[in-house]
């Protein structure tokens, strides 16, 4: 069932997931499709997220968008009144005002390895932290061995934050800790994406990567085909997992595995390193009497990518 | 009791357990049947003997990667034996390798064909035959009646391949030129079977082409409706009814005994347990197929030219090797994720049967997880006529069974 709708303001809005719009050129929707998306989203009952770009909206954009509740997903250098923010250059800008934002940090497995210190400075500042890999798709052994180190060193400093008495939340460790069952993006199935160009479109990666790849428009409304094989349910690896913070990431599956239910072995690997270091950090915050979610106790277990074992299933 | 005589189909060499890898030699062939799923066939695809050294080495370089105790190395096109040199070498190559390796497939291997049997009686095709004997499975593909086969079963003419169809009077059935070849394919493999499409213009003729083909001397006919959605109203009632009265002929000629009809079979039309029977109904994905450019597909069905509307699902090609996360979605598929609800409650499932490259061909999306269910109908109606024959066949066993024990208690002297 859908409950949320994204809104990208203008083709060049910041890009807050594994996709790419480095490309764009300004692009700014339409004062008619913004307010006709929000009479959608409001008539569908669902919450809106709106995605900035980095320059100030006129003044009747920011007027139209203020008619509804919303939650606003914005890049560094727009930070005011963020409820998302993106930091889009981490590694070397001063860190803006986070006032009890979300902070977002695309990196490479690389940048997570070299930038570790800084990574940890973030964490330190914002109350939640959302770190999104950016080359899953070509992640070798060697990356996944470095990963895993680096996944470690970030457990090590987060049970010292708590140690500290610092409630730190990052979606790589201490997601998984809290949940008790499957919370992915749910592209499709649960939220659905407007672009400027006035188009529905299951996430924001499927509309930069082709804009003919769309479900629909304001128009003629939603028209999601074979919108079940978006669902837990339909995907016969993910419904039957444990990695409960995986994104599961339709648009990613598309790409690797050209089916949008199935996920790659790479999705599927960085997935149960994380669960698996969320389980050592559970571990390393029980020792200290720290219990984030006491009804739950990750299980270990002896897998990397549950499609190794899909015969058991059978 | 004796012992009933009733002769089932063939479960396949090594009960269909082998690994099947296919090498698609040609695009090309001699007929241009109607029916034919080929949408992409032509004379310029012609595999060349370096593109299958390639692919050969690098699966039995990888001997730790394909496990299955057996191999069945398919040749299909187009029509295969248009390539039999390139062939005849491939097989020589695979026989010398698997050997200089000690390859664990070289005691347990077969070269499969499926053939229109045009040139079947060929020197280089009977030379290869005679070499390859103890390993080869060959199928002809004759249709039935000579009617029925030259329905759908036509030469291709030049003109075809500039897009311009002939007139119905100037088409040129295939019929006579295969059947020739027939005595001699049953002399040296008695117990062939053949392989029968049934699309719409086909549904009259299904029983007399059946009972000619077990004239011809073929025992076994594998027959099935194509799964494409070119079924139109009626067609299911004028199936059940060929059915039946082939169920008729099949059992009061006593064929049964000694021939089978894949039509027929005791575990169809029964409701499926969604969590029991969850198997996913086709091999796509377990099998290999490997076309003129050196691209892999998980079946041939994958290939461009086998498909109507959907671009070609390569899973690799020989020199970057296979990408395992495109194999992913056809080894997770299972009939419960593929299938819509209906299919799932449906009170005659067993034995209804799909093509994933269909599947895909026809999907609303790029996805192999969406069941095409065109065939349906034509489903429900052999179940109909598959009841009636296996009643109708354990009746008079039963009846059989009764006067035999009574003409023995009769014989009885007290």
């Amino acid at each position: 069932m859908l409950t949320h709708i994204i809104i990208l303001l203008d083709d060049t809005s910041v890009s807050y997931c594994h996709y790419d719009n480095n490309g764009a050129k300004r692009l700014l929707i339409t004062l008619n499709d913004l307010k006709a998306g929000i009479i959608w989203a409001m008539k569908e009952n669902l919450n809106i997220q709106f995605v900035y770009p980095d320059y100030a909206l006129p003044d009747e954009y920011n007027k139209t968008i203020e008619t509804i509740d919303h939650t606003k997903i914005k890049p560094d250098v727009q930070a005011k009144d963020a409820d998302v923010l993106v930091l889009t250059d981490w590694k070397n800008r001063l860190l803006p005002a986070i006032n009890g934002a979300t902070c977002i940090i695309k990196a490479s497995r690389k940048e997570l390895n070299d930038d570790h210190e800084k990574i940890m400075e973030v964490l330190n500042m914002a109350e939640r932290l959302n770190i999104v890999i950016t080359d899953i798709d070509s992640f070798t052994d060697k990356e996944i061995d470095d990963y895993k180190a680096f996944l470690d060193r970030l457990a090590d400093g987060v049970s010292k934050m708590y140690s500290q008495g610092k409630t730190a939340q990052i979606n790589l460790l201490t997601d998984r800790i809290m949940l008790n069952e499957m919370n992915n993006c749910n592209a499709g199935s649960s939220n659905v994406t407007l672009a400027p160009n006035g188009r529905f479109y299951l996430c924001p990666a499927f509309y930069y990567d082709n804009p003919q790849n769309d479900v629909g428009n304001l128009q003629e409304g939603l028209c999601i085909k074979n919108q079940q094989l978006l669902c837990l349910d339909h995907a016969p690896i993910c419904r039957r997992c444990d990695a409960y913070q995986c994104r599961r990431c339709v648009w990613m599956n598309s790409k690797l595995t050209m089916d949008a239910n199935t996920p790659s072995h790479q999705q599927c690997v960085v997935a149960h390193l994380e669960r698996n270091a969320s389980r050592l950090l559970q571990q390393i915050l029980q020792e200290k009497g720290i219990s984030l979610n006491p009804s739950y106790e990750i299980e270990e277990i002896n897998y990397l990518d549950p499609f190794n074992i899909v015969n058991r299933w059978k | 009791m004796e012992q009933i005589e009733i002769k089932k189909s063939d479960q396949g060499w090594q009960n269909g357990m082998a690994k099947s890898i296919t090498f698609i030699v040609t695009k090309d062939c001699q007929l241009a049947c109607k029916y034919c799923y080929l949408v992409g066939k032509n004379t310029k695809e012609r595999m060349t003997w370096e593109v299958a050294k390639e692919a050969i080495d690098y699966i039995l370089d990888r001997e730790e990667d394909f496990r299955e105790e057996s191999v069945v190395w398919d040749f299909i096109g187009g029509e295969p034996f248009l390539e039999i040199e390139l062939i005849d070498k491939i097989c020589d190559y695979l026989k010398t390798e698997m050997y200089r390796r000690n390859h664990h497939w070289f005691n347990s291997y077969r070269f499969s064909f499926s053939t229109n049997g045009i040139n079947y009686h060929t020197e280089k095709v009977q030379k290869f035959i005679e070499k390859n004997k103890n390993h080869l499975s060959i199928g002809i593909t004759i249709d039935g009646t000579k009617r029925k086969h030259d329905l759908n079963r036509i030469w291709k003419t030049p003109e075809m391949e500039q897009g311009k169809m002939p007139k119905p009077e100037e088409e040129k059935g295939s019929y006579d030129d295969v059947v020739k070849n027939i005595p001699l394919w049953l002399c040296q493999f008695p117990g062939a079977a053949t392989k029968v499409t049934i699309a719409s213009p086909d549904i009259p003729y299904i029983k007399e082409s059946v009972l000619h083909l077990y004239a011809l001397g073929i025992k076994e006919v594998n027959i099935n409706c194509v799964f494409e959605n070119v079924w139109k109203e009626g067609d299911d009632a004028l199936f059940e009814e060929q059915l039946t009265e082939l169920a008729d002929a099949i059992i009061d000629m006593d064929l049964y005994k000694d021939h089978a009809c894949s039509f027929y079979q005791e575990f169809i039309g029964k409701p499926m347990d969604p969590e029991r029977d969850n198997q996913n109904w086709c091999g796509a994905g377990k099998m290999l197929a490997v076309d003129a450019a050196g691209n892999f597909y998980p079946c041939t069905r994958f290939a461009a030219y086998s498909l109507r509307s959907k671009p070609a699902w390569i899973i690799g090609n020989t020199h970057d090797g296979i990408d395992q996360n495109k194999l992913r979605p056809f080894l997770t598929l299972d009939r419960s994720t593929q299938s819509p609800r209906e299919c799932m409650e449906c009170e005659v499932a067993s034995g209804c049967a799909w093509c994933q490259g269909e599947n895909y061909d026809a999907a609303d999306t790029h996805t192999v997880y969406q069941r095409a269910t065109a065939i349906c109908m034509m489903h429900k109606a052999r179940v109909r006529a598959n009841n009636y024959y296996w009643n109708k066949l354990f009746r008079k066993l039963e009846l059989q069974e009764y006067e035999e024990q009574k003409r023995k208690s009769m014989n009885i002297v007290c």
